[in-house]
This record gives structure tokens, C-alpha cells and sequence, in this order.
């Protein structure tokens, strides 16, 4: 199919706000309580609110990019050397996923620094 | 009188029932109601009174996560001891690898920093009607929430020979304490080339991968100190959590010094006698042992029958949802008491069951509705001090009933390498530091 240079900007701007409607819509999805509910599994090994640093590393106030990115590379079993967070994350939607990020990088980080 | 009396006198009666409460809202419906907070909270700024009995993974974390859901939730934690000794970890106490100091918990952090009232009796009855508790040391708690955390209880007499007095001769080191250092004593006590001899229950129980793990590192123990003696287990099952990854560690690490007897192989033992270590199975088998270890059947603690929780499996069904009793409102309970398959009895369960009643709890004072839940488990076993094996889940609610996320969760590699297992190990003492954290918050 060939499509016209104005057609294919008019269909990328549309790719385009779907793709920012649905990430705006992703950060509104759940609310403050249902993302401490949905985190509550997280502290359990990384300390309340991810903060506990130590053999298992601390998730508060990294990047929520790399967070994320690292839980879907868990999640399809690309980390080497991985030995559980791929049977959990693989428990998680990828925008459950990317809403725990955006989550923990809020938190402050183990020493109480806010990136 | 107390302050905390002063503040439960402008609460709603405890004989009030909540079709009374809601008539009355209805008679005084002219009066404004902020932002549906509850008429009982608006008197003196409380949003509420919740007690909470147990203070284990699940009743310290739902204490905690309650005061933070909302400061002004008004939280009070029985719980009769001033330590807690955690079972997770008991075993590496048990096999020589740890002191009972570093699975020993307190409740400074939840008073101090949280703001939970903790008073360590112990709750003798619970009158639902009144929504009333007693402690034995003669206190009444009114409640708007009761949560239960109460663990597990022993069927005394449920295995013929083994009750109270059994257990000082025999200990079942099923909670963590007393019976831990017991059963350590007399380990240290035996002569080299004793046999240990254990009797696992069938399901359900605490902590499912618990008596395989207690088995592995008491023959640790054993390689190191008495290179001559065996462990023996007979069990009342044909199977059991994580069987494959501990037989493959077992043969790896201690070669044939540990020996599994399942059901079919006349495992099941009927009776024992104490005074003489000795056990005796379904088909008439006796077992003498050096040192003899009986983990009983069980049921959900005593003060789940008092509150009249339980159901005729002496366990308690919760709504899946939010861990509400099915049978007595307002009323939730958590931990191994419930009947929560597919999550297992674990303290990570019951730290996650925690957090979702705290939030439900939180959420329905406020008049909100209860988020949905979201459960993980993850148990790790330790064959070796370097050698951890783990068993995960994600749980949620699918069709009105607990389910395990398909594709998610599920064993460690069977073929994992050495590097792993290590590894697993490494992280099973960081997975213990983070839930003790997140549940007390203070070590002792």
C-alpha cells in the first residue's frame, strides 16, 4: 500500500496522540492506594517502599525508565543470571509494570535522596 | 483514665450493628457527611478503631500499613510476647547457623514511629456481637475492625501419643522459641552416628517446604559435627513442595545421609511414644530415634475458634477479595490460619494478606471502596548455607477465587548451576532482612 505524504503524517500524528493519550491514561490508572496494594509484594524482598538496601538491591528512586525497562527485560527473560524477579514480574501486565516503576522511582531512594 | 478510654467513649457503641448505625445515618440525614466519612470518626478525628491480634508477619504488617494507609486510624496490636521469634530462619538456628538473637523481633518501631498502641497480652475471647475483645490481663478493646493474625495451633492428641507433654520429650519446634533451643540442645546433645528422625504432616500445614529445609540443615549440622549420623523423615504424604530441586540438593550435598519415606512406603507414622523416641507408622513399622522430631497436625489458632471463624476443617474461609471473614463481619483474617490455596502458609503470605485487609480496612472507614488485590509469594529454601532453592507465585482474584497468575511464578531451575544456588542463597538472607523490616522494623 502506498500513502500519500499527507496521509502518512496525518496517520502518524494520530499514531502519535494515541500513543500519548494511552501513556497519560496509563499514569492515571490506578490510584495512590491501589499502586501501595499492587507494590506490596515488592517491599517484601526490597524493604518498605523498596528503600532497603542490601543483598537484594533497593528500587526506591532509581529512574523510571530504567526500572521499568529492566522489569520487561526480567519479564522476558532477558537478564542473565536472573533467579526470581522473571517468575514474579511475569506475574504483572506491562502497565503494571511501568505504573511500579513510575512508583518507585517517587519513593526516595535508601538514603532518603530524591532523584 | 486513660486517653485511649477517654477516645473510645466518643466512638460508636460497640453493641451497635451497622443496619442500626445506618438507620441512624438516615433519621440525621441533614447532617453533613464529609467526604463519607464514617459518623463515628467525626466526633474526635478518629477515623476509626482497629485491633489487631497477632503480632507475626501478618498481624505486625497489617498494624504498620494500617497507621500508614491512615495515622488517624486508631491501631491496637495484641499480642502476648515481647519477642517474636520468627519460624522462617529457625532452621538456620537449628543446623548451628545462626543465633536465636537474629530471628528475634520487637515492636519498638511499630509504637514509636507508627503510632500502634502494642499491649502484650494475650486475647482470650472475642464477643463479635458487641465487636468486643478480652485480654487476659483483664482489658476490653472495642473494636470497628478486628483483624486476626492468629497463626496456627497444635492438634494435640490428633497424632495418638503427642500432646503437650509429648512435645517436651519430643519437641515439634513448629513455633518459633522455646521449642527451637529444645530440639538445638538435644541435636548438640546426640552422639555421633543417632539418628534424627522427623515426622512430617500431611496438608495442609505452616510453611509447606519447612520440614524438608529443617531436614537439610540438620544434616549440615551433622556433616560438619557428626559425620556418622542420618536423618530420617516419615511423612504422611507422597509428595511434597519443592520435592524434585531438595531430592537433586540432598543426593549433591549430603549423599545418602537423608531418607525420605513417603505415605506409600508406610511413611505415615500413628502413634508416638515420646518417653522412648520411638514412632510407630500405619502398617506397624517402629522407628527408634535419637533424636525425635513430631511436626503435628494443626489448625488455625485458638482465638479464630472464639471469634468463630473457622469452619469444620478448623481452618477459617475468608472472602477472596479482602480476607473479611465468610462468616463473621468485620471480622478479617490473615496468615496461615485461612484457607487462601493456591497462596501457601508462609510469613510472606501473611505479610501480603496484611497489606491488602490494611488497605481494604483503610479504604471502607474512609467509605471508599477496597483497591484490588495484588499478592506475591516468594519461599526460599535452604538446602546448604550456600545452596538456596526458591518456589514463587503472583496471586490475584480471577472469577471470585484466589488464582495463581498463569505463566507466572513457578520453581527454581532444576539444571541451575552452582553459581545460582548461591546466588539464591545470598538472596534468601536478604529476602529474611526485608520482611523483618517491613513487618517490625527493629530487630532486638
Amino acid at each position: 500500500m502506498i500513502l500519500s505524504w499527507r496521509r502518512a503524517s496525518t496517520l502518524s500524528i494520530v499514531l502519535l496522540l494515541g500513543g500519548l493519550a494511552s501513556t497519560a491514561q496509563a499514569e492515571n490508572e490506578f490510584s495512590r492506594e491501589q499502586l501501595e496494594v499492587m507494590a506490596g509484594g515488592c517491599a517484601s524482598c526490597h524493604g518498605t517502599d523498596g528503600r532497603l538496601a542490601g543483598a537484594v538491591p533497593a528500587i526506591a528512586g532509581r529512574p523510571a525508565s530504567l526500572l521499568e525497562s529492566r522489569m520487561l527485560a526480567f519479564k522476558a527473560d532477558e537478564v542473565e543470571d536472573t533467579t526470581v524477579m522473571n517468575r514474579i514480574a511475569k506475574g504483572f501486565s506491562d502497565e503494571e509494570l511501568a505504573a511500579l516503576a513510575r512508583h518507585f522511582a517517587e519513593n526516595p531512594g535508601p538514603q532518603g535522596d530524591v532523584p | 483514665m486513660s486517653q485511649h478510654d477517654d477516645r473510645t467513649r466518643h466512638t460508636r457503641r460497640p453493641g451497635l450493628t451497622r443496619r442500626q448505625l445506618l438507620q441512624g445515618m438516615g433519621a440525621a440525614s441533614t447532617l453533613p457527611l464529609l467526604g463519607g466519612i464514617a459518623p463515628f470518626a467525626i466526633a474526635n478525628g478518629s477515623a476509626g478503631r482497629v485491633v489487631v491480634i497477632g503480632g507475626g508477619f501478618g498481624g505486625a504488617t497489617a498494624a504498620k500499613y494500617l497507621k500508614r494507609a491512615n495515622p488517624a486510624i486508631e491501631v491496637t496490636l495484641v499480642e502476648p510476647a515481647e519477642v517474636f521469634y520468627t519460624c522462617p530462619f529457625s532452621n538456620l538456628f537449628l543446623g548451628g547457623l545462626r543465633d536465636m538473637r537474629s530471628i528475634a523481633h520487637g515492636y519498638d518501631e511499630l509504637r514509636d514511629r507508627y503510632g500502634v498502641r502494642v499491649v502484650h497480652s494475650l486475647a482470650e475471647d472475642v464477643d463479635p456481637d458487641g465487636h468486643r475483645v478480652h485480654l487476659a490481663n483483664g482489658e476490653t478493646l472495642a473494636y470497628d475492625r478486628l483483624v486476626l493474625s492468629p497463626g496456627i495451633d497444635f492438634r494435640w492428641n490428633g497424632l495418638e501419643g503427642y500432646d503437650e507433654a509429648a512435645a517436651e520429650l519430643a519437641p515439634h519446634a513448629w513455633k518459633a522459641g522455646a521449642q527451637s533451643e529444645l530440639l538445638r540442645r538435644q541435636l548438640e546433645a546426640m552422639d555421633d552416628g543417632g539418628t534424627f528422625v522427623m515426622v512430617a504432616p500431611e496438608n495442609p500445614y505452616r510453611c509447606p517446604p519447612g520440614p524438608y529445609e529443617r531436614a537439610s540443615l540438620v544434616a549440615h549440622y551433622f556433616s560438619q559435627h557428626k559425620p556418622n549420623s542420618k536423618v530420617l523423615i516419615l511423612d504422611a504424604k507422597d509428595s511434597f513442595s519443592k520435592q524434585g530441586l531438595f531430592t537433586a540438593g540432598w543426593e549433591r550435598l549430603y549423599g545418602d545421609r537423608i531418607e525420605w519415606v513417603g505415605l506409600s512406603d508406610d511413611g505415615r507414622v500413628t502413634r508416638v511414644d515420646a518417653e522412648n523416641l520411638e514412632v510407630e507408622t500405619e502398617f506397624g513399622t517402629r522407628h527408634r530415634a535419637d533424636v525425635l522430631n513430631v511436626i503435628p497436625p494443626q489448625k488455625a489458632g485458638f482465638i479464630a475458634e472464639r471469634a468463630g471463624v473457622t469452619d469444620d476443617s478448623g481452618w477459617v474461609p475468608v472472602k477472596p477479595a479482602t480476607f473479611e471473614s465468610e462468616r463473621v463481619r468485620d471480622v478479617y483474617v490473615v496468615g496461615d490460619a485461612t484457607v487462601a490455596a493456591p497462596m501457601p502458609k508462609s510469613g510472606f503470605c501473611a505479610n501480603n494478606q496484611a497489606k491488602v485487609v490494611a488497605a481494604a480496612i483503610a479504604a471502607e472507614l474512609s467509605g471508599r471502596s477496597a483497591p484490588e488485590p495484588y499478592w506475591t509469594n516468594t519461599c526460599y529454601s535452604l538446602i546448604g548455607p550456600e545452596y538456596g532453592i526458591s518456589v514463587a507465585g503472583v496471586y490475584r482474584v480471577q472469577e471470585g477465587v484466589i488464582a495463581e497468575v498463569e505463566g507466572a511464578g513457578g520453581l527454581s531451575p532444576a539444571d541451575a548451576p552452582d553459581h545460582i544456588r548461591a546466588l539464591e542463597a545470598e538472596y534468601a538472607v536478604g529476602w529474611y532482612n526485608a520482611i523483618c523490616q517491613d513487618t517490625w522494623g527493629t530487630s532486638v
